[in-house]
């Protein structure tokens, strides 16, 4: 079962920011306190090789960064891109997962559907990879 | 005729930018969208994101439209503003196991666990220009869209497959054949970003250097070790394409989070069994490791290639000829083509009051000749001697 980062940072923009939009109703009232960003920043990626296992800085990678208080929550969201709604809506749904209350199950359930949604897509594009699958014979 | 330093030229400077962007509109082609280079150029993308040390596809298509298609300066570009940006942190430590493949191949062995995979390539197909794309419409990109729905709806593969397979060389360490050494570096990763490059040098610190290498140079030399300048027999054990998921830590709880997905390649190339190093040691295959960001094929082989071939050279395993590519120094500090084209490129730069030192410096050897040559004509004359 993938994660609900991995699930969320996989689906549009526009998916993400509605499901944040509709759990934040059922907190009421509520009150978000921006501390940084969105922000255009850079992670470094760190990669572990397969040869040595030696951990390298392999590049940079470009983010969008928030960090939020919701209702005095932290909520931190991060994407790769610039995408400042996303990266926005990410750090609401962290601090909502965060904060008791029905719209935690509601969140969840989307989640989960967003989730089966993410596997038949992922599926679907290795499907027609694998049709390019080969078995060699030497001669 | 003199030559002094120059200054001024505001005008000048300007102008030539205005007809450089002439130059590139001068024919009124409709404008090239970003999107387009995105999409349609993924390989140039790749590079220039590769070579920057910057994922960002956008910006890269970005550079790449302002460059107009040239690697180097587009990679620069990229370079360039990557030193605007803050570093929050560093990601937590990816593997490539956790690589959805898209293309997943092996010249070691035809059969591996998992079955190898083309995907997207054209290393089995005649090259020949395609005219067809000449005038490419709409409703060839919706046929395409189309086969390839065909082609998914059509596989009988576990409906649960996304596209993770074990590695090879983790089956090759299995049976014994490669070694399991390990990495004895300390845990912070040596980073050429913040500190400069000193040899012998580490390997986290060779892999990053490589890792945004120019190709072409990069490629030059592996090729050298390969065809005879060196001793380096390689074979590809593994090289996957496909998209790996990047983590941070939770900045309050530490909790891996998910940002997304980049493209990536990588590749472990396997040399011929030696035990040159130790004669006591059992006879095991060297390997190296090649990552890119993008679909980069080439460079992720060459870079593999130079690593094995290095780790050789540290470890004094070359059996044959060393040859210029395991010269760790050589080959680090000569391969990062934004540091090679800046130098090469300075040359073009008003350098008049360099040259006016050389010129004096001319002048005064010409005058230390002239004034040898009369002096062995008239060192005979005074002795009194004919000359021969």
């Amino acid at each position: 079962m993938a994660s609900p980062t991995y699930v969320l940072s996989q689906c549009p923009s526009a998916s993400v920011c509605a499901i944040a939009a509709q759990a934040l109703d059922y907190v009421t009232p509520h009150t978000i306190e921006m501390i940084s960003g969105p922000k255009v920043a850079m992670v470094q990626l760190r990669l572990k090789e397969s040869v040595a296992e030696t951990v390298f800085n392999a590049g940079e990678v470009l983010v969008t960064e928030t960090r939020l208080e919701l209702n005095g929550t932290f909520g931190f969201g991060m994407i790769v891109g610039n995408q400042p709604e996303f990266s926005t809506a990410l750090a609401l749904i962290d601090a909502l997962l965060r904060i008791p209350g029905e719209h935690t199950v509601l969140l969840e359930e989307q989640i989960a559907c967003l989730a089966a949604e993410l596997q038949h897509r992922q599926h679907a594009q290795f499907a027609a990879s694998n049709s390019t699958k080969v078995e060699f014979d030497t001669f | 005729m003199g030559y002094i330093a120059a200054r001024g030229g505001t005008n000048a400077i300007l102008n030539a930018e205005l007809l450089v962007e002439y130059m590139r509109l001068q024919g009124q082609s409709t404008p090239i969208a970003l999107d387009q280079i995105r999409d349609q150029m993924r390989a140039a993308v790749g590079r220039a994101m590769n070579e920057g040390a910057l994922y960002a596809p956008e910006l890269a298509a970005l550079a790449l439209k302002q460059s107009e298609g040239d690697s180097i300066e587009a990679s620069f570009l990229l370079r360039a503003y990557r030193s605007t940006l803050q570093r929050v942190m560093p990601t937590i430590p990816a593997e490539g196991t956790a690589i959805r493949c898209m293309r997943r191949i092996s010249a070691s062995f035809k059969d591996i666990p998992g079955g190898q995979m083309l995907g997207p390539s054209q290393d089995y197909q005649i090259r020949m220009l395609n005219s067809l794309l000449t005038n490419e419409s709409h409703a060839d990109i919706q046929r395409v869209i189309d086969a390839h729905a065909t082609l998914a709806a059509e596989s009988d593969c576990d409906p649960q497959a996304i596209g993770h397979f074990s590695k090879v060389v983790d089956y090759m360490r299995q049976e014994g054949f490669v070694s399991m050494r390990h990495d004895d570096e300390a845990d912070e990763p040596f980073d050429i970003t913040r500190t400069a490059l000193t040899f012998p040098c580490r390997r986290s610190a060779r892999l990053q250097s490589l890792a945004q290498g120019d190709t072409g140079c990069l490629l030059t030399y592996a090729y050298s070790s390969v065809r005879g300048y060196g001793d380096a027999h390689p074979t590809l054990a593994e090289l996957r394409f496909g998209l790996m998921p990047v983590e941070v830590a939770h900045p309050m709880t530490g909790e891996p989070i998910c940002i997304g997905e980049i493209v990536v390649t990588e590749c472990e190339i396997v040399s011929k069994a030696h035990s040159v190093a130790h004669a006591s040691d059992k006879p095991q295959f060297q390997l190296g490791y090649g990552f890119t960001f993008g679909h980069c094929e080439v460079k992720a082989m060459s870079m593999a290639i130079l690593d094995s071939v290095l780790t050789q050279a540290k470890l004094n395993g070359l059996s044959g000829e060393s040859g210029p590519a395991a010269n760790e120094e050589f080959v680090l500090l000569h391969s990062d083509g934004i540091e090679a084209s800046g130098f090469t490129a300075h040359y073009k730069l008003p350098h008049y009051v360099t040259f006016e030192a050389d010129l004096k410096v001319l002048d005064r050897a010409t005058e230390h000749v002239q004034s040898q040559a009369l002096q062995a004509h008239v060192a005979p004359v005074a002795s009194g001697k004919d000359t021969p």
